[in-house]
């Protein structure tokens, strides 16, 4: 058997996160939702994680941040047990879960990006500073004073983010952040993101591969199982993985590939259409 | 049926601080037999309307009309059915076939069409494997369907799916875009609300873009989406194909993937 594992982007360091045969399931439940997975993650580095539903993926998000506590095996969050020590592991860590409602918990939009921060004891001076960069980091101004249930499924996504923004973790779990967002929405939240690299660590779930061809590695959680964790490269171009793990590629790179065209740097259908246009143009000056 | 929007306003909380209005003088209808997508941006009125579709809200002014009728509230959620985002948040019986049945029995119906529609649900879901699981130990995608099922067993004329595939994995979302699609055959009418330009581009006979809660635009997705082929307006497929359309006008307005890929193999291959 090929394998799957621990290519992609080297970082230096300790590990900031660790699973070591990471064994959990559901109470109730006959399957494990993980099973023996083992990775480690170095600081900076940032790790994509894709597969189908009911593959894991949240799960894991859950029990790296303490919501969790493993049947068997370990995680550790920079060498602490996030299960007995939640609250400190909590200061390193911040999340977005993947339906925003359960995110969102104050009266006011900006109250609720300043939760967080609440309870880190962050000085009021500081915290308004912070809350209010944030809120116009995510396109929310003139949003402050709203409440969180008369907005949006999208602008609740933002507001989860400008809470994690103004937090500005160490660790950074982000379960399908752009689920509910258009294109322009997911391009401002992708950017941002991009502003973190190499200085924050980050976990992005997602069912977008589009959204991890930069990442230093994807992991493929199904069934519980890591079943690889490859270069973004790796996986677009590996058929057997993708169907395997009812992954999809993104329409752009699917156009590309069914007509013959390698996927490698075509990253956006502008891209696409300027190859074929060159294409087209060369074969015919050919003729 | 048709379900027709006219010159509907909605303001949440009015005359209050915090008064926002949704929609602006929207005039639409469903038609029958059609699957029609409604898209927009972050805050642009999707579910606001999709709300009014089955008077769950109430249009501030204007008026919702079925086949040129005004219906009750009660009534006109017996036809139209509506499945909110995330529904699987509202997932509540011990199993699966007991939250199905739960709306049609609440309905009035016999025990056995209740049983025989839960059935037959469930089977056009690839969920019938599921009827006897507890709704809280299945995955995400199960649930959705599970839940969608909950909706769909009230047999209503028209459906409609608020994001319906957030969440979902590749191959899920293809399942349940083959639903509607099956749907459609069968003669419901489904209204599709989604941020996702390329599934509305697979499915939707008509796409309705909505800005700042006014319509945009109505049209079949080659005429909506050609017209706007910009980033946050258009599906992939538009956007790669628009730009190659100048001085090739051969190529068409392809909008389904793979409609898409035969026009550009007939452009690579040098015939129109």
């Amino acid at each position: 058997m090929r394998n799957r594992n621990d290519e992609g982007a080297r970082h230096g360091g300790p590990p900031v996160v660790s699973c070591d045969n990471l064994t959990f399931s559901y109470p109730g439940s006959e399957r494990a939702a993980l099973s023996n997975v083992t990775f480690e993650l170095r600081a900076g580095e940032y790790a994509g994680v894709v597969g189908p539903n009911g593959g894991g993926k949240s799960t894991l998000l859950r029990l790296i941040n303490g919501l969790h506590r493993a049947d068997s095996g370990k995680v550790r969050v920079g060498g602490l047990d996030p299960a007995t020590e939640p609250y400190l592991v909590r200061r390193r860590v911040g999340m977005l879960f993947q339906n925003p409602e359960n995110g969102l918990v104050a009266p006011f939009v900006e109250d609720d990006v300043a939760f967080g921060l609440e309870n880190l004891g962050v000085e009021r001076e500081e915290m308004r500073e912070r809350v209010r960069e944030a809120i116009r980091a995510v396109g929310l101004e003139g949003y402050e004073r709203r409440e969180p249930h008369t907005l949006s499924g999208g602008e609740k996504q933002r507001v989860a983010l400008a809470g994690l923004l103004a937090l500005d973790p160490e660790i950074l779990l982000l379960d399908e952040p752009t689920s509910m967002l258009d294109a322009t929405g997911r391009r401002e939240v992708l950017e941002r993101l991009e502003e973190w690299r190499g200085a924050r660590t980050v976990v992005h779930v997602t069912h977008y591969l589009d959204e991890l061809l930069d990442a230093d590695r994807v992991l493929v959680l199904n069934a519980g199982k890591l079943v690889a964790g490859v270069s973004p490269e790796r996986l677009v171009f590996d058929p057997d993985l993708l169907r395997e793990n009812r992954l999809a590629l993104p329409t752009t790179l699917r156009l590309a590939a069914a007509l013959g065209l390698g996927p490698a740097k075509l990253r956006t259908p502008e891209d696409l259409a300027s190859a074929i246009a060159r294409k087209i143009g060369s074969e015919a000056r050919a003729r | 049926m048709r379900v027709e929007l006219q010159n509907v306003r909605h303001v949440y909380a009015p005359g209050t601080p915090f008064e926002v209005e949704a929609l602006r003088d929207v005039s639409l209808a469903v038609e029958p037999d059609e699957v029609l997508g409604i898209v927009g941006g972050t805050g642009s009125g999707k579910s606001t309307l999709a709300q009014h579709l089955n008077l769950l809200l109430e249009p501030t002014s204007g008026r919702v009309l079925v086949d040129a009728r005004t219906l009750k509230g009660g009534e006109l959620r017996r036809r139209v059915g509506l499945v909110f985002q995330f529904p699987e948040a509202a997932l509540f019986a011990p199993t699966v076939e007991e939250d199905v049945a739960f709306a049609p029995r609440r309905l009035g119906l016999d025990e056995d069409v209740v049983r025989q529609r839960v059935r037959e649900t469930l089977e056009l879901l690839g969920a019938r494997h599921l009827a006897g699981r507890s709704p809280f130990a299945l995955s995400g995608g199960e649930k959705r369907r599970v839940a969608i099922a909950g909706v769909l067993a009230m047999a209503p004329e028209v459906l409609v799916l608020d994001e319906p595939t957030a969440g979902l994995d590749p191959a899920t979302r293809e399942d349940l875009l083959g639903v509607v699609r099956a749907l459609r055959e069968g003669g419901t009418s489904v209204v599709l609300v989604s941020h996702d330009l390329d599934e509305v581009a697979e499915v939707a006979d008509r796409v309705c873009v909505l800005e700042e809660g006014k319509v945009r635009a109505v049209g079949t997705p080659e005429e909506v989406f050609y017209a706007h082929p910009e980033a946050s307006l258009a599906p992939t497929t538009v956007r790669v194909v628009a730009p190659l359309r100048e001085g090739r006008p051969e190529v068409g307005r392809p909008v389904r993937f793979e409609e898409t890929l035969a026009a550009l193999k007939g452009l690579l291959e040098g015939r129109g």
